[in-house]
């Protein structure tokens, strides 16, 4: 009886789910999830299982991180037996917060092509027997669903694990109860705005610029969505103190973290009068939100989906492409062969134009940005002049940050594929043999960065401390700058953007555990060093045997590469199972 | 009986069609022809409802098709000139959603697409995802996503476009097949051999107006010479020969 009342409510199920509104929905879902933007070629397809869980990753870790502050063993051997942890839960609290708005705007900002309907839906769909407004409630409802989905995903970890880490103290269940209640409708609040907001963004440019400016402009947009999250995860140490000392006046009105923050501790008894005003702004504001992006959805789509057929496929530009006097001189000066000349055009409009890699890019820029804005608001605090701030370690270090984020990045883009399907042109026309990607790189990067750096460092400091001090500084960066590309390069044998993603190895980790030594070695001590060097030349030489150790090991691991493994590749070889130990290199 | 009525379409004052006139009795199959824009997608477009004429209406059984879009689009096949496919997607589940969203019934649809996928020699690939097709196999997919339903109209646009010879043959005798059973066809296509071989009337466009109209064997007839001559008499002011004379002297150039 009861198997038969299971397979009829399964059956019916099923049945309902194949109507052609949720088959529907099902498909907007899919292709929010793997597909968007106009390629007729998969793209970067992780599968959802894998995006949910990298997604719901971030909240895990650092809720067990925190086990070390709220720990009762560890909080009793600091001495701290009479802590209120609902007070000291507040940084905490308001970083989960921003975390849950970061990664849930990322979402929104990554599968931006996605959210709407695009030009192939308007061919699959508009010609067959549904109407268009059936085709925007199906996508609506798809967008709806992708909310909550990405709301509990991102938050679920943590609204169990932080709570139980904070309450580990506390005997009552009550409390933990009453603690992840309300930092589950915190953050879930938090996130819905998020994903919202950038709906909205996205909706308002739609129902405002004709679709070839919205095409244009789309891309700056998604940016400075990008650098503002980048921001607003830098605030997560500044403003819950601004905030406990009861500083955060007017701009903690400005950003909505600082809401859901004042409505958590508002629910749990212990807002001062800042933030109590702010929690009153938090659920009009979801509302306002959600308003404002569903009005902008509507008339985006009347806009845009519904006049597919009437807006021309291309996005070609009657503009004719200029010859540019910059090409030129680079032509003459820095790019010799017809290789260097041909590919550093391909790479640069590859950076310029292509969309994953302009995304991945302004993220890293943004942080530079952020982190260098940061260094210096730190140089000018408490300095008497300028010339004191300019003297900095902080003012000193930011050509440093710049370049060293600027270079890894852009070492990072360089693996990011585009159209695998086109590298047949430069599989058929290199030199397999030729060597000449390292150099080209190299140049790519030398060119992207230190233009600006000189431009900037040089006439500033100048100005400010005179042509020696200036020349040295221009000097240790143009050097510093030189030996991180080499680095970075090391046995870096392929055409940026052609060949297909890295597999993930072993020594992955290890990188990335290097690319954070390096640049506490690059942007943090050097930059500590250098004021005293700038005060006395001399002293620079002491840092010429650091250069020379790091112009010799990858110029030695080049020397030492064999032929085979200085070939260009179009296709990233999977990790050996036996590895050749070279030994007869030793009887050489 | 589907009927255009003195379409015409314009794009910001521009006119890119006007005054068209033209029905479509079942069992015809009516070829259209035309260089690059005279007109034929925006007819195309227009006549699948995708887009309002500025003036005149598409008449489908003597009603204007925009009055129930729906209705008329559950009795349309429609092949697109580029097949805008999901790249993740299967084969089969593409063809199970358009099915799907046709409102086909379960059993029959299922039966169908296997059936179809054999015959149009996609079977072995069903399960794999369109992102890997080649252009002649998505075709085919956008082929089977047009008849599957047994539609009483077709619009293919450049249905020819990647396919194998084999398919190509089959896709031929298909639409002459279509014609046989009573369908209404309109076939948009470059290919004048193809337009002569498999259409029993001809539409030739140019700069968006009409320039010749009538069965494929009168055409001919008026003119004395193939569809091709015809064609190129009608419509291109460009001397072909002199082109591709001018082509390799470029390509001589130091």
């Amino acid at each position: 009886m009861i198997t038969a009342v299971i397979d009829a409510f399964w059956r019916a199920w099923s049945d309902y789910g194949e109507r052609p509104f949720w088959r529907m929905v099902q498909l907007f879902v899919d292709r929010i999830f793997r597909g968007g933007g106009d390629a007729d070629t998969e793209g970067l397809d992780l599968g959802v299982g894998l995006v949910l869980t990298l997604l719901a990753m971030p909240g895990g870790f650092v809720s067990l991180l925190l086990l070390n502050k709220y720990g009762t063993f560890l909080q009793w051997l600091r001495g701290n037996t009479n802590v209120d942890p609902l007070l000291v839960a507040l940084p905490d609290e308001y970083f989960f917060i921003v975390l849950s708005m970061t990664v849930t705007g990322a979402v929104a900002v990554w599968r931006w092509d996605a959210i709407f309907p695009d030009r192939r839906d308007y061919m699959n769909l508009v010609p067959l027997p549904i109407s268009t407004r059936t085709i925007f409630f199906a996508n609506l409802v798809a967008v709806f669903f992708l909310v909550g989905l990405i709301a509990f995903d991102v938050n679920a970890v943590s609204c169990i694990l932080f709570p139980a880490v904070v309450g580990a103290t506390q005997s009552k269940f009550l409390f933990f109860a009453k603690f992840a209640m309300v930092h589950a409708v915190g953050v879930v609040l938090a996130s819905i705005f998020a994903f919202f907001a950038v709906f909205a963004v996205l909706g308002l440019l739609m129902a405002v610029l004709p679709p070839r400016a919205f095409r244009r402009f789309s891309t700056y947009v998604r940016g400075i969505v990008v650098i503002y999250l980048v921001a607003l995860l830098c605030t997560t140490a500044a403003v819950p103190d601004a905030l406990r000392r009861g500083n955060g006046t007017s701009w903690t009105f400005l950003m909505p973290s600082c809401w859901f923050l004042g409505l958590c501790q508002s629910w749990r008894g212990r807002a001062g009068p800042v933030l109590v005003a702010l929690s009153r702004l938090a659920i009009p504001g979801v509302a306002a939100v959600v308003g404002v992006a569903l009005c902008a959805y509507a008339v985006g789509y009347q806009r845009h989906f519904v006049r597919i057929a009437e807006i021309a496929d291309s996005t070609a530009s009657a503009r004719a492409p200029r010859t540019s006097r910059l090409g030129l001189l680079l032509d003459r000066l820095a790019l010799r062969t017809p290789f260097q000349k041909g590919c550093f055009r391909f790479v640069c409009r590859t950076l310029l134009r292509s969309e994953a890699h302009r995304l991945v890019l302004t993220a890293v820029g943004g942080l530079s940005l952020v982190l260098a804005s940061q260094a210096l608001m730190d140089a000018f605090e408490g300095a008497k002049s300028w010339r004191a701030a300019a003297l900095s370690p902080d003012a000193l270090s930011i050509p440093f940050i710049l370049s060293f984020l600027v270079i890894v990045g852009l070492r990072l883009v360089f693996e990011i594929p585009v159209e695998l399907r086109s590298n047949w042109i430069f599989q058929l026309m290199l030199d397999q043999d030729g060597e000449e990607c390292e150099p080209l790189a190299r140049k790519v990067m030398l060119i992207l960065v230190l233009p600006w750096l000189l431009v900037v460092a040089f006439p500033v400091y100048a100005y400010l401390e005179g042509w020696v001090v200036a020349g040295l500084h221009t000097l240790l960066v143009t050097t510093w700058a030189v030996l991180l590309t080499n680095i970075v390069l090391i046995r870096f044998r392929k055409l940026p953007f052609t060949c297909t993603l890295p597999v993930f190895k072993q020594h992955s980790f290890v990188t990335l555990l290097s690319v954070g030594f390096g640049f506490l070695l690059y942007a943090v001590s050097t930059p500590e060093f250098e004021p005293s060097a700038l005060a006395e030349p001399l002293r620079m030489i002491s840092l010429v045997p650091v250069a020379l150790v790091a112009w010799y090991v990858p110029h030695r691991l080049a020397k030492n590469t064999i032929d085979i493994e200085k070939k260009l590749i179009f296709e990233e070889p999977p990790a050996r199972a036996v590895e050749a130990l070279g030994l007869g290199d030793y009887g050489r | 009986m589907l009927e255009a009525v003195h379409l015409t379409k314009s794009y910001a004052s521009l006119p890119v069609l006007q005054d068209l006139s033209f029905s479509l009795r079942p069992g015809q199959v009516l070829g259209c022809l035309g260089p690059n824009g005279s007109g034929k997608s925006t007819t195309v477009k227009m006549l699948t409802g995708l887009l309002e004429p500025t003036r005149g209406v598409v008449q489908f059984d003597g009603h204007n098709i925009q009055d129930d879009l729906t209705a008329y689009r559950k009795r349309l096949g429609y092949v697109p000139e580029e097949a805008h496919l999901y790249p993740y997607l299967t084969g089969w589940e593409y063809l199970e959603l358009i099915g799907t969203l046709r409102g086909m019934p379960r059993d029959d649809l299922y039966k169908k697409i296997d059936s179809l996928l054999e015959l149009f020699s996609l079977h072995p690939n069903r399960h794999t995802s369109i992102g890997s097709y080649s252009k002649g196999m998505r075709q085919r997919v956008l082929l089977i996503a047009a008849i599957m339903d047994n539609p009483e109209i077709f619009i293919f646009d450049e249905p020819l476009s990647g396919l194998d010879v084999t398919s190509a043959l089959i896709f031929k005798n298909l639409v002459q097949a279509l014609g046989q059973q009573g369908k209404l066809v309109f076939y948009c296509s470059h290919v004048l051999e193809v337009v002569e071989k498999v259409c029993s009337d001809v539409l030739i466009l140019r700069k968006g107006v009409v320039i010749a109209q009538d069965s494929v064997a009168n055409i001919g007839q008026i003119l004395g010479q193939s569809l091709e001559n015809t064609f190129l008499h009608l419509v291109d002011d460009v001397d072909t020969m002199s082109v591709a004379r001018d082509i390799v002297s470029v390509m001589k150039a130091a």
